[in-house]
């Protein structure tokens, strides 16, 4: 609150004043009171308006900061009016029941929320663990099939595996520190996981991968770096061109690691590149092709930025595409 | 033959893994009462127990704590749950190994090998395999006949070792890719091609050029 905001606030009091004593001055100068005295009587009348109006100033200033202050260090800021002591003031008092009233009812709307947000995660992940049977049966079936079309349907299980699997981590990012394992791990072994993960529709795509200089360790979640491995592996394999070749391998910057998964695919234009990580995003490619989520890449960045994983891609129409996960050192890790 | 306990409540993997097994020489013993699974160990003394966690009555966890105390066969877990705590948990209470569902069939049964070998102190797989008057040592790469030898390529090792592997029937270019996937090489029809050119090759330097049959549409043969 600024003096000027202060003054605009009670001009109408001021006026209501100045007219007052106007008045006040011409009755008494009528009544013949002598000028000298007058201007006296103004003077001191004057000082003690001035005064009152000052320390109301530097009052309210001083309490509006206290309050900024305590809102500024409240986590969930709704419980405002919980944490405010009680104004003196009758009118100030009654304004702040109202808004404490109002307030126990939002907190009381948003933990309801929040329970109901908890039960649906539960239950995701419930039901993607009791989903997982039986397309375990389905699988140990396939084997009696003749080689085509156990293929086809194997191919077929994975990818429900796949769209079940992001589910799984979508409900996960919402409260990662519950299942992350932050440990030294072995790049290797992610790389071997992800494509084992994913090699139906790796085979089935005709894709050679290459794998060069895989053997170091970084310092990271496993399943969430296969996880987010497996969505850059499905996007190269669905984003093919002719003769598709994938290469993983590893960059060393600085004390960091990097992991470079690069593919000679059809690419992704220049101005949807800065879009590809949004939520539900499909772009060009997505829409020819079909089959598309939005959701593959949006989660990959959300999980890094909770890993603390460097996620970039860069890629060129007709070309490929490159997408560098540059892993923290275990000094850097914050949540180890 | 090797007895082999299953502790699963989902009636088709039950059946399914049980007929699995029974073909890979495997004696299956599928628990359906799961009231006294602990009895049930004791008396049958499996050399192996596959366990799930999410069990009707009492979870896999204090199963296998209790397990452990009781028999000596290694576990193995088998669930659907697959946070990283719980891999941790299991592995600390005694289990063996932990996959998680949905697995691939040949991942269970490889995993299933390698801790049966450890558990009874077996010997890794013999280095050498024979076949059609070849010779293939594995851990030097190197193929033998008629008193030659040649060095061969880890590509050209795993697709030699798949074809004497099943010598005599037809592998089809699909189960050989499968195959070299499963020794993590990653390759393409097109990089088998090749590979299979170069291994006719080597072959053909050491005595045997027609050792590899092509059949047209099928695949290959030894």
């Amino acid at each position: 609150m600024t003096l000027r905001e202060f003054l605009s606030d009670r001009l109408g009091r001021i006026a209501l004043w100045l007219v007052c004593i106007a008045l006040a001055a011409l009755f008494l100068f009528a009544a013949g009171t002598q000028p000298g005295v007058l201007a006296l009587l103004m003077l001191a009348l004057f000082l003690v308006f001035v005064t009152v109006q000052a320390a109301d100033f530097l009052r309210q200033r001083a309490r509006l900061l206290e309050l900024e202050a305590i809102l500024e260090g409240l986590d969930r800021k709704y419980l405002f009016a919980e944490c405010v002591p009680p104004p003196k003031s009758l009118y100030e008092r009654r304004l702040f029941d109202l808004t404490r009233r109002a307030g126990r009812a939002m907190a009381g709307a948003v933990s309801d929320a929040q329970a109901q947000q908890r039960k649906y995660r539960e239950y995701v992940e419930q039901w993607v663990h009791e989903i997982k049977a039986p397309i375990t049966a389905a699988r140990l079936i396939c084997r009696d099939l003749d080689g085509e079309t156990r293929r086809k349907l194997t191919a077929e299980l994975a990818q429900i595996e796949a769209h079940i699997e992001r589910a799984l981590f979508y409900a996960r990012a919402e409260n990662p520190e519950q299942d992350c394992l932050l440990r030294q791990i072995d790049m290797g072994k992610v790389a071997a996981q992800a494509i084992e993960n994913h090699r139906s529709l790796l085979i089935q795509s005709g894709v050679q991968v290459v794998t060069e200089e895989l053997d170091c360790t970084v310092y990271t979640d496993e399943k969430w770096a296969v996880f987010i491995l497996g969505q850059l592996l499905q996007n190269a394999a669905r984003y093919r061109g002719t003769a598709p070749v994938i290469i993983l391998s590893t960059k060393p910057l600085g004390k960091q690691t990097q992991l470079i998964v690069h593919d000679n695919g059809i690419g992704i234009p220049a101005h949807e590149l800065p879009r590809v990580f949004d939520r539900g995003f499909t772009g060009s490619n997505g829409r020819n092709r079909g089959g598309s989520t939005g959701m593959g890449l949006y989660l990959c960045k959300k999980l890094a930025g909770f890993l603390e994983l460097g996620l970039e891609i860069a890629s060129e129409e007709g070309k490929g595409t490159t997408v560098t996960l540059t892993f923290p050192t275990k000094e850097n890790l914050t949540k180890l | 033959m090797q007895k082999i306990m299953v502790i699963e409540d989902d009636t088709a993997i039950q059946e399914e893994l049980a007929l699995l097994l029974e073909n890979e020489g495997y004696t299956p013993l599928v628990v359906t009462n799961f009231t006294d699974i602990l009895g049930q160990a004791v008396l049958e003394r499996p050399d192996l127990i596959l366990l799930d966690i999410g069990l009707p009555g009492r979870d896999g966890f204090s199963l296998c704590a209790a397990l452990r105390k009781a028999v000596s066969a290694p576990i193995i877990f088998v669930t659907s749950r697959d946070a990283g705590v719980d891999e941790v948990r299991a592995l600390s209470l005694g289990g063996d190994d932990y996959i998680t569902k949905p697995y691939s069939v040949p991942v269970l049964l490889a995993r299933i090998k390698a801790v049966l070998r450890r558990s009874s102190g077996e010997p890794e797989p013999a280095d050498t395999l024979e076949a059609g008057g070849l010779r293939l040592s594995l851990t030097k790469g190197v193929v033998s006949a008629n008193g030659k030898t040649a060095e061969l390529t880890r590509n050209e090792l795993q697709i030699l070792a798949c074809l004497m592997a099943h010598t005599g029937q037809i592998v089809s270019r699909a189960d050989l890719i499968d195959a070299l996937w499963d020794n993590q090489i990653y390759i393409d029809d097109n990089t088998l091609s090749v590979n299979m050119t170069r291994l006719r090759g080597k072959l053909a330097e050491i005595g045997l050029p027609d050792a590899i049959k092509t059949r047209r549409g099928m695949g290959y043969q030894l």
